[in-house]
C-alpha cells in the first residue's frame, strides 16, 4: 500500500509540474516570425534589444511564404518580418497586421563554395562555365530572393538558357546550404549570408540586375505585448540597429 | 456548377503526382530485391552481434527524415563519397535527379520493407526447407523457390507498405530533393509549395487526391493480411 501511495505521489509530482511553464520568470517575451534571410542580423538586433531593456526576443525562422500561412492560421506571433513587401502589405488589408513598415533592404548575390569560381569576367560568365552544373536558387515563387534573383536571370536571358542548371530550394538558407556543402557549384544566397563565417570562406558576385528587396515588417494585431512590440519595431529604426544590418549587408 | 470543378481541377498540374508514382514504384521494385537477401539473412543466420545490424537496418525508422536528408546531401553531392563515386561511373551527378530521390527513399524505407519480409520468412515452416535441402536444393536455389513464393503474401505486404512510405515520403525529399519539375518535384512537395504561393484552392484539391489513395492501399494491405 506504502509504495503503492509513493508511486502516486510521484504521479501527482510529475503532472503538476508539466503544467508549470518552463519559464516562471515575469520576463516579457515577445515571438517574431522571421525570414530566413535575416537570421544573423536579427539575432543580434534582438540580443542587443534585450541588454537596453529586458524583454526577451524569441524567433522562428522560416521562408516569408510558410511564415506567412502560419499567421493567417492564427499562429500566436506579436510581429512579422517578412522578406517582401507584398505578404506585410496583405495581412495589413486582412486586418491582421497593423501598417507595415519597411526595416531592411537586402541584395542578392551569386555565391560559391569555390574561390575559383569568381575568376570569370562577371557572373553571367560563371553561370556559363561546363564545370557548372547545378546552380541553388530559392524558390521564385515563393521567396523573395528567388524572385528577385530569376529577375535578373530573365533580363539576361539565361532563365531559359540554363534552365537545366536550376535546382530549386524551399529558402534562402537552403540555397546557401546547398552551394556550402557543394551539393551544387554555385547558389543565389542573400548578401547577408556572405557576411557569415560560412560565407566567408567562399566568394560571390554581385547581381546589378536584381532588384533590391525590400523587406517590410509588421505588429500583428493579435499581440497581447502591444507596448513591447512597438518599442521593438522602433528599435529596429534605431541607429544601433542599423549599424548591426550595415554589417550583414543591409542597406 | 459542375463546369466550373472540373477546371478547377484541370488548373491542377499532375505531374508531380506522376514523379511521386514513378517514384513509389521504382523504390517498392528495387527495395524488394534488396531487402529480400537481408531479411532473409536475418531471419534465419545466428552469429554475435546480429542484433547490432539489426538496430542498423532500422535506424531509419528513429531518425528524423532531416538527419537523414542533411546527410543524404552531403554525401551524394559532388564531394561526396557516394557521389564522387557516382559521377566516376557515370559522369552524372546523382543529387537532385530522379534516381537520387529513389537512392534517398530506399534508404528512408528500409525498415518498411525489412521487417515484414522478416517476419514472413520466419513463419515459413522449417520441415519445408530441411526437405528442400534433403533433396539437394543448393541454399540460394532453397531460397528463390521454396521460400519466397511460399511468403508472398508477406512479400506484398512489404511491397504494399513501401508503396505507401513513398508516397508519403516528404522531409526528406525536401531536403535532397530541389524540386525540379518532373524529375524531383513529388506531389508532397508540390503540396507544400501551392501552400507556400497561397494557391490553397490548388493545394487542397491535390491533398483530397491523397486521401482515397491511401486508404485504398491499405485496405488492399489488410486484405493481404488477413489472407496470410
Amino acid at each position: 500500500m506504502v509504495r503503492r501511495s509513493g508511486c502516486g505521489w510521484v504521479l501527482l509530482l510529475v503532472s503538476v509540474l508539466w503544467l508549470i511553464p518552463v519559464s516562471v520568470s515575469a520576463q516579457e517575451k515577445l515571438n517574431a516570425a522571421v525570414a530566413a534571410n535575416f537570421i544573423q542580423a536579427f539575432t543580434e538586433i534582438s540580443q542587443a534589444f534585450e541588454r537596453k531593456t529586458g524583454v526577451k526576443v524569441e524567433a522562428t525562422f522560416a521562408s516569408t511564404g510558410s511564415l506567412y500561412g502560419q499567421i493567417v492560421n492564427g499562429a500566436p506571433y506579436d510581429l512579422f518580418l517578412s522578406a517582401d513587401e507584398d505578404r506585410p502589405a496583405r495581412l495589413n488589408r486582412e486586418g491582421a497586421g497593423e501598417r507595415p513598415f519597411v526595416y531592411a533592404r537586402g541584395r542578392c548575390v551569386l555565391w560559391s563554395a569555390r574561390k575559383d569560381f569568381c575568376r570569370a569576367r562577371d557572373w553571367r560568365t560563371a553561370l556559363r562555365g561546363e564545370d557548372v552544373k547545378r546552380v541553388a536558387i530559392a524558390n521564385p515563387e515563393t521567396a523573395p530572393y528567388g524572385t528577385a534573383a530569376r529577375t535578373a536571370l530573365v533580363k539576361t536571358g539565361l532563365w531559359e538558357a540554363l534552365k537545366q542548371k536550376w535546382v530549386f530550394a524551399q529558402n534562402i538558407a537552403q540555397a546557401f546550404q546547398y552551394a556550402s556543402t557543394s551539393a551544387t557549384e554555385a547558389g543565389f544566397c542573400a548578401y547577408s549570408s556572405v557576411m557569415s563565417d560560412e560565407g566567408k570562406k567562399g566568394c560571390f558576385y554581385r547581381l546589378e540586375e536584381a532588384p533590391a528587396i525590400v523587406q517590410s515588417a509588421c505588429i500583428l494585431k493579435r499581440t497581447p505585448h502591444r507596448a513591447a512590440a512597438e518599442a521593438f519595431a522602433a528599435f529596429l529604426a534605431s541607429p544601433e540597429a542599423d549599424a548591426i544590418k550595415a554589417r550583414y549587408g543591409y542597406q | 456548377m459542375r463546369s466550373k470543378q472540373d477546371t478547377d481541377i484541370n488548373s491542377v498540374d499532375w505531374q508531380p503526382f506522376y514523379v511521386t508514382l514513378k517514384l513509389a514504384v521504382a523504390t517498392t521494385g528495387l527495395l524488394i530485391v534488396l531487402a529480400a537477401p537481408l531479411a532473409y539473412f536475418l531471419a534465419y543466420a545466428r552469429f554475435p552481434g546480429k542484433s547490432l545490424i539489426e538496430a542498423l537496418v532500422n535506424l531509419p525508422l528513429a531518425l528524423p527524415p532531416t538527419v537523414i536528408g542533411f546527410y543524404l546531401v552531403v554525401f551524394m553531392g559532388p564531394k561526396g563519397a557516394a557521389g564522387r563515386v557516382w559521377e566516376a561511373v557515370t559522369g552524372g551527378s546523382l543529387l537532385f535527379t530522379f534516381l537520387g530521390i529513389v537512392v534517398a527513399s530506399t534508404l528512408y524505407s528500409l525498415p518498411f520493407a525489412v521487417q515484414p519480409l522478416k517476419a514472413a520468412f520466419q513463419r515459413i515452416d522449417r520441415r519445408l526447407m530441411e526437405s528442400a535441402y534433403v533433396l539437394g536444393l543448393s541454399r540460394v536455389a532453397t531460397f528463390l523457390r521454396v521460400i519466397i513464393p511460399n511468403s508472398a503474401s508477406g512479400i506484398a505486404a512489404a511491397a504494399i507498405l513501401v508503396f505507401l512510405h513513398c508516397m508519403g515520403a516528404f522531409g526528406v525529399l525536401l531536403m535532397v530533393g530541389g524540386s525540379l519539375p518532373g524529375e524531383t518535384k513529388v506531389a508532397s512537395i508540390a503540396i507544400y509549395e501551392a501552400v507556400e504561393a497561397m494557391k490553397y484552392r490548388e493545394a487542397g484539391l491535390m491533398s483530397l487526391c491523397f486521401i482515397p489513395i491511401s486508404y485504398a492501399f491499405l485496405l488492399l494491405v489488410n486484405r493481404l493480411n488477413r489472407g496470410a
